[in-house]
């Protein structure tokens, strides 16, 4: 789990120019993949997940670019790559990408195989028959049966989970060394969601891939990942393993996010919901992007923008608390309740099937209450 | 990772007061759909140029007449005064009957706009309730549908020649050509807009309180439309300004006596190869006319569009 | 203690022409709100649920069977002040905070729809006192009547389509869906003000969604529903602890919970009906598999299911 790091994003900054005002996305944004995990961001609509991920690929609109930072990938920096070729060597090939509707990645009016032979043939350099034979095998391998029949039809004869997976075979395809997957489930079932991720999850350990998992669903992030990196407002607020964010978290919104989940609260409680609405992206962020929202904020959190406080070797948060300085605030009940069960070790006994581990889960949420 | 603390006065690590109808009051941006729609289309001086040449033709071509003491009707048998090229007295010349064609212009336009907007009013009226009923009430689509391709299905010009023939030529004559046939264009495409917000989660709610199918029309569904109807009416001036001097051409037009546009460019059109300049003023106005409703229009439902909105 | 039925459903269809045939979305369903409850519908897309809640709301007719509000019925024919009964006592909220609001109107307007509908105001100081406590009973300042939506948060649209449900002081709130298209941050604003009205106003929900984790948290009783039928109803806890029809099995299993120890090693349990059941000799049936648990299976499978549970 502790592998190098395959890409380090260091203070990047994205902006867009909309209508003659410009719209600040990313706020100087740090993370770090490392190489065979898989490492969930998650945040809310306008925290600039989607926006991080497509700087890896150089997607940007055109109205958009990246301010100053970096984007370090087997030693090259990525932030400053302009031309289209640069990115050609780089994106599908050595990181490919999935996207939340999979209708946008395939041509309708060209067959399923087809597609996924000529992405393979490119990013690859395999001929006809090599590649034919590579696509049948990974259409096999991400669960689609029959794939012999399959390379021969048309997106349109998919369903919307087969088409996924037909994604994900087309990015897999290529053996790029890091997928990024933007809210790969989000438009689907939840019976369709638990496959496709089961999915992700089996590819990533057999060929050892290293996956960037975007999605703004804790409960997917607990399952698909090893890592987390929560964003705000154009920002990782903090990361860490899942298990320090789920259970040990630090910063006031990772708090905020778990203690408002219904998931984790208590029947006939309060839920803690958080007021207001994110910050405007146009205006300038003074402080600490959260403090007008966190009813816990200190003043420092008005005046400075806190920096990066590391909790322990692969835990760090952004927020003025982890300051020495800083006065003992309570974390809300939630939190306080998920705390107990970081000293319970990994092993957890969940292993049965069925609705048993589910339902286990949420018992002991509701246990540890009373 | 970043170990730097920086300077911060230690004083400030203190709970700070939390206001929560403060965060209330963050989540909302003021915004006018109808003054964003009049800023964006103003932005551009040619709309504003071309709107205002609108205005000042308007004007001018309904209050010249009242001012202007010219009878063209009287017979002017003094055969200095004919065709007299653009001069100091004249200055857009005479015309065969040493009528001076400034004068003319004027008149013409005055007809042809004031035909220009009452088919468009008419059309766009007609078409307006008739495609909000089309696109709500499911019962009459068909029978909407098949009156629509049999409309639509006659070639207009055959249909126009008909009704020409038929009724005496005179100006309610070419009203109700080109309204017979005019509004069920628009019908249909206010029908179409319609069946894409008729379940729309807005109306279904309306539906849900028992809002009552005249208030979903003037409340829920003509608002959506009234942009998109200021262009159509905005297009059907020009066009049936165009049609009146094409139905003039083919001689179908207003009689002869009545001064319009389409009047005017015919006789000019036959003294076309001697006076040039009698077919050129009123074909210059009327393409400023057309071209500038044509341009308005179209700017108009650009910056009725909330996605071109700031 | 016998609880009062507000709502009953029986034997519903619904169908839809789709060309020349029809489609049918809903079909044999019955179950009963009581007053003061949260009954939840549970099930994925394209399941039917979203058309009972229409149904109900008379948006999508009945094809068959009859739907009961207080013991009148209120599907099919029905006289003026039936209708005027339930477009009043019954209230909806909808899924799409950014599509459910008329973006032309302001939202004095919008809370006020339903009021100038029945008339149910003396005077038009009346009004704007009802639309003004409307609003601050979803915890939005009365200045806001004189915007339009678009000035709006999608939590803050939310509850302004609350307040125009709330003004016609109902019985039966249907909330179809009603935080699933909200950010995670603002999710709990919207259950919190749920649960708070439904206490101080006596309220009874009939809830629609598809994430069970989140309805668990909020509902009295349960129905799953496949497919336009319902597979199993129960009580909110029961169904969690002891599901017995094996697609609410896999419904459970599938759901991604917050808890990543949970989440280890866990298998998501799949669900083909081929497989599961053999219902060529019998047809399943509704039966009570359990006291107050209820399930669609043969009288074999019942039984089965009971003894494994």
């Amino acid at each position: 789990m502790s592998g190098e790091t395959i890409l380090e994003v260091r203070d990047l900054r994205v902006s867009f120019s909309l209508r003659g005002r410009r719209l600040t996305a990313l706020r100087g944004a740090s993370l770090d993949l490392r190489r065979g995990e898989t490492l969930a961001v998650v945040g809310e609509s306008g925290s600039g997940k989607s926006v991080l991920a497509k700087t890896f690929l150089g997607m940007l609109d055109r109205n958009g670019r990246v301010d100053s930072g970096s984007i370090f990938f087997d030693g090259k920096d990525l932030a400053g790559y302009s031309k289209e070729r640069d990115w050609l060597a780089i994106r599908g090939k050595r990181i490919a990408m999935i996207f939340q509707d999979p209708m946008t990645a395939l041509n309708p009016l060209k067959t399923v195989g087809e597609q996924i032979r000529e992405a393979a043939a490119l990013h690859r350099g395999l001929d006809r028959a090599a590649s034919r034979a590579v696509v049948l095998e990974t259409l096999d391998r991400v669960g689609i049966p029959d794939p012999e029949l399959r390379y021969r039809q048309y997106p349109h004869e998919f369903s919307g989970g087969m088409r996924q997976r037909a994604v994900i075979a087309a990015a897999v395809a290529c053996r790029p060394e890091i997928l990024i997957c933007d809210e790969p489930t989000t438009a689907l079932d939840v019976t369709v969601q638990a496959q496709i991720l089961d999915l992700i999850k089996s590819l990533q350990r057999e060929l050892g891939m290293t996956v960037l998992f975007i999605t703004h669903d804790l409960g997917v992030v607990a399952s698909v990942a090893q890592r987390v990196a929560v964003m705000y407002s154009g920002q990782v607020i903090e990361e860490g393993t899942v298990r320090e964010v789920f259970y040990d978290p630090r910063a006031p919104y990772t708090w905020a996010l778990l203690a408002s989940l219904p998931q984790l609260g208590v029947k006939g409680e309060e839920l803690y919901s958080i007021r207001g609405t994110p910050p405007s992206l146009f205006k300038e962020v003074v402080g600490d992007a959260f403090a007008p929202r966190n009813p816990r904020a200190l003043e420092v959190d008005f005046r400075f923008e806190p920096p990066v406080f590391p909790v322990s070797d692969t835990h760090w948060a952004r927020t003025w608390l982890l300051d020495p300085r800083a006065p003992r605030i309570e974390a809300p009940e939630t939190v306080r309740r998920l705390r107990a069960r970081l000293a319970r070790g990994t092993d957890g006994p969940e292993t049965a099937g069925g609705g048993g581990a589910a339902t286990g889960g949420g018992d002991s949420v509701q246990g540890g209450a009373e | 990772m970043i170990r730097t603390i920086p300077e911060v006065p230690a004083e400030l690590f203190r709970p700070a007061a939390f206001d929560a109808e403060a965060a209330e009051r963050t989540g909302y941006a003021r915004y006018s759909y109808w003054r964003s729609t009049f800023r964006t289309f103003l932005k551009s001086p040619v709309s504003i140029f071309l709107l205002a040449l609108i205005v000042v033709l308007t004007t001018a071509s309904f209050v010249y007449p009242l001012f202007a003491h010219v009878d063209l009707g009287a017979v002017n048998l003094d055969t200095e005064t004919w065709n007299l090229s653009p001069n100091r007295d004249h200055v857009f010349g005479t015309d065969g009957l040493g009528r001076d064609i400034w004068a003319l212009t004027w008149y013409g336009t005055r007809t042809s706009l004031l035909l220009g907007f009452v088919i468009a009013i008419l059309d766009v009226g007609i078409g307006m309730i008739a495609g909000a009923l089309w696109g709500y009430v499911r019962k009459l689509d068909r029978i909407m549908t098949e009156l629509y391709n049999v409309l639509n299905n006659i070639p207009q010009t055959v249909f126009l020649v008909l009704l020409a023939y038929i009724m005496r030529p005179g100006f309610w004559t070419i009203v109700t050509a080109l309204c017979s046939t005019g509004w069920i264009g628009i019908a249909r495409f206010v029908r179409n807009k319609v069946i894409t917000i008729r379940d729309a989660e807005y109306n279904v709610a309306s539906r849900c309180l028992g809002t009552p199918l005249r208030r979903m029309i003037t409340r829920n569904v003509l608002p959506y439309l009234v942009s998109i109807l200021i262009m159509e009416a905005a297009l059907t001036i020009p066009y049936s300004i165009g049609s009146e001097v094409f139905l003039g051409f083919i001689g179908l037009g207003l009689p002869i006596d009545t001064i319009s546009l389409g009047n005017l460019v015919n006789q000019g059109k036959n003294n076309f190869m001697l006076y040039p300049y009698q077919l050129t003023w009123p074909t210059v106005i009327m393409a400023a006319i057309t071209v500038s409703f044509y341009i308005v229009g179209n700017r108009f439902s650009d910056a009725s569009d909330p996605r071109n909105h700031v | 203690m016998s609880r009062e039925v507000l709502l009953s459903v029986r034997d519903l269809r619904v169908d839809f022409p789709v060309g020349r045939k029809t489609f049918t979305a809903v079909r044999d369903v019955s179950f009963d709100v009581y007053r003061g409850e949260t009954f939840s519908l549970v099930g994925e897309s394209g399941s039917g649920k979203t058309t009972i809640g229409r149904a109900i709301m008379r948006i999508h007719p009945a094809s068959a069977g009859e739907i009961r509000y207080r013991d009148r019925r209120v599907s099919g024919r029905i006289d003026a002040a039936s209708e005027r009964l339930l477009r009043q006592k019954i209230q909806m909220i909808f899924q799409d905070p950014m599509a459910c609001l008329n973006e032309r109107a302001k939202i004095d307007y919008i809370v006020s729809e339903g009021l100038y509908n029945f008339k149910l105001f003396r005077d038009e100081e009346e009004r704007k006192e009802k639309v003004e406590r409307a609003l601050r009973d979803v915890g939005l300042l009365p200045e806001f009547a004189t915007r339009f939506p678009h000035e709006f948060s999608g939590g803050q649209r939310q509850r302004i389509g609350i307040a125009r449900a709330l003004v016609m002081e109902p019985e039966l709130l249907i909330a179809d869906e009603p935080i699933s298209a909200l950010d995670v941050s603002i999710r709990a604003q919207v259950i919190n003000l749920m649960n708070r009205l439904k206490r101080e106003k006596n309220l009874t929900y009939f809830f629609i969604a598809h994430d069970l984790s989140v309805v668990r948290f909020i509902s009295d009783r349960i129905a799953v529903i496949h497919r336009g039928r319902i597979v199993e109803l129960a009580g909110a806890e029961d169904l969690f602890a002891r599901p017995l029809h094996p697609y609410t099995r896999a419904l459970l299993s599938a759901v991604p919970v917050p808890d990543p120890d949970a989440e280890a090693g866990k298998r998501p349990a799949g669900y083909d009906p081929a497989r599961a059941h053999d219902y060529s000799r019998e047809s399943p049936a509704w039966r009570e598999a359990l006291p107050g648990h209820f399930v669609l299976g043969t009288e074999g499978e019942a039984e089965e299911w009971a003894r494994g549970a």
